[in-house]
C-alpha cells in the first residue's frame, strides 16, 4: 500500500480521525478505489466503479450500521468519523434521456408509447429511436423497451409508409 | 453519380462496410452487414441502397434477405438480380425532402418497426 494514502475503512474500524492526505482509499461495493480529495461529490465515486446517477445511487455506510443516501452533486467528507465506505444501489426509478433532456421512468420493460409519452409524442406520428452500440436504430412500436438506466433515445417525425 | 463522403462515412455506423456498387445508371451504396431494428430475424444482412428513384420509389433499400420483422411487409420484389447478387425489397415509401444518406437509411430501416 502507498503510505501516502489513508485506508478510511481502517480508521472507521479504529474509531479514529482520518487525517489529511493526498489521497484516500475507500471501499465501495466491496472493491476499493483510489480518491485524490477528502471531498469527492457523489457522481466521482460512482463513476469509480463504473456506474452512474442515472441508473445507481449512491450510499454512503458508516460503524454502527447508519447509511445515508448521497446525492449526485452532493460532496462527501471522507474524514468524517466513522464513515467505513459506500455501496450502490440500482435505482426504481432512473433517469433516460429523450432528445438530450433527461426524463424519469421506471425501470424495467416499457413501451415505445410510454417513452414517447415523455415528451408528448405518440408512435402514430413518430419514431423512438436508441442509441446503443453505434448510432440511433429505429425501435420497433409493438415490442417492450428494456430499461435499466441511462439509455438514450432520439424522437423524429415519422419519415414514410408502405405503399 | 457520386455521393458526399461525408455521408457514406456516417452510413458506416450501421455497417461493417460500404462501397458503391455501379449498375447501368445506377450507383448503388453496398451497406456489408447492415444492423437491422430490435425484433428482426436475421439481425444482420446486406444492404444495398438505391439513393435515387427507382421502381416508382423515390428511393429503396434492398437486402440480401427476405427478413422476418416485427411487422409483416409486403416484399414487393425478390430476387432482383443486381450487381450479380439476389435481393429483396419490401413495398415502403420515405417521404422526407433532401435526406440525407443516413437520413435516407435510418427512414428505410423504420419501415421495420411500425404498422403501417
Amino acid at each position: 500500500m502507498n503510505t501516502s494514502e489513508i485506508d478510511i475503512f481502517e480508521f472507521s474500524q479504529r474509531g479514529e480521525e482520518v487525517p489529511h492526505a493526498p489521497a484516500y482509499r475507500v471501499r465501495i461495493d466491496g472493491e476499493t478505489v483510489t480518491v485524490d480529495t477528502p471531498r469527492p461529490t457523489g457522481e466521482l465515486l460512482l463513476g469509480k466503479v463504473g456506474k452512474r446517477p442515472c441508473a445507481f445511487e449512491l450510499i454512503e455506510e458508516f460503524v454502527h450500521d447508519k447509511n445515508d443516501v448521497v446525492e449526485p452533486g452532493e460532496e462527501v467528507d471522507l474524514r468524517r468519523r466513522g464513515l467505513k465506505g459506500f455501496i450502490t444501489a440500482h435505482k426504481e426509478i432512473v433517469t433516460i434521456f429523450i432528445n438530450d433532456q433527461p426524463y424519469q421512468i421506471e425501470r424495467g420493460e416499457r413501451t415505445v408509447a410510454e417513452i414517447l409519452g415523455k415528451v408528448g409524442q405518440t408512435p402514430d406520428g413518430y419514431v423512438l429511436l436508441e442509441e446503443k452500440k453505434g448510432p440511433p436504430m429505429p425501435l420497433p412500436a409493438n415490442l417492450p423497451v428494456k430499461i435499466h438506466g441511462c439509455e438514450i433515445f432520439f424522437s423524429q417525425p415519422q419519415s414514410g409508409g408502405s405503399s | 453519380m457520386e455521393y458526399p463522403k461525408e455521408q457514406i462515412e456516417d452510413l458506416k455506423g450501421y455497417c461493417s462496410k460500404v462501397r458503391a456498387a455501379k449498375e447501368g445508371e445506377i450507383t448503388y451504396l453496398y451497406l456489408e452487414d447492415l444492423r437491422l431494428p430490435a425484433g428482426c430475424t436475421p439481425e444482420v444482412c446486406d444492404g444495398l441502397l438505391c439513393p435515387v428513384a427507382r421502381d416508382g420509389y423515390p428511393s429503396r433499400l434492398f437486402l440480401s434477405v427476405q427478413v422476418s420483422p416485427p411487422y409483416p411487409r409486403n416484399w414487393n420484389v425478390s430476387n432482383a438480380r443486381i450487381g450479380e447478387k439476389n435481393w429483396y425489397v419490401f413495398s415502403w415509401r420515405v417521404n422526407l425532402v433532401s435526406p440525407t444518406l443516413v437520413q435516407m437509411l435510418v427512414a428505410h430501416l423504420t419501415g421495420f418497426t411500425k404498422e403501417k
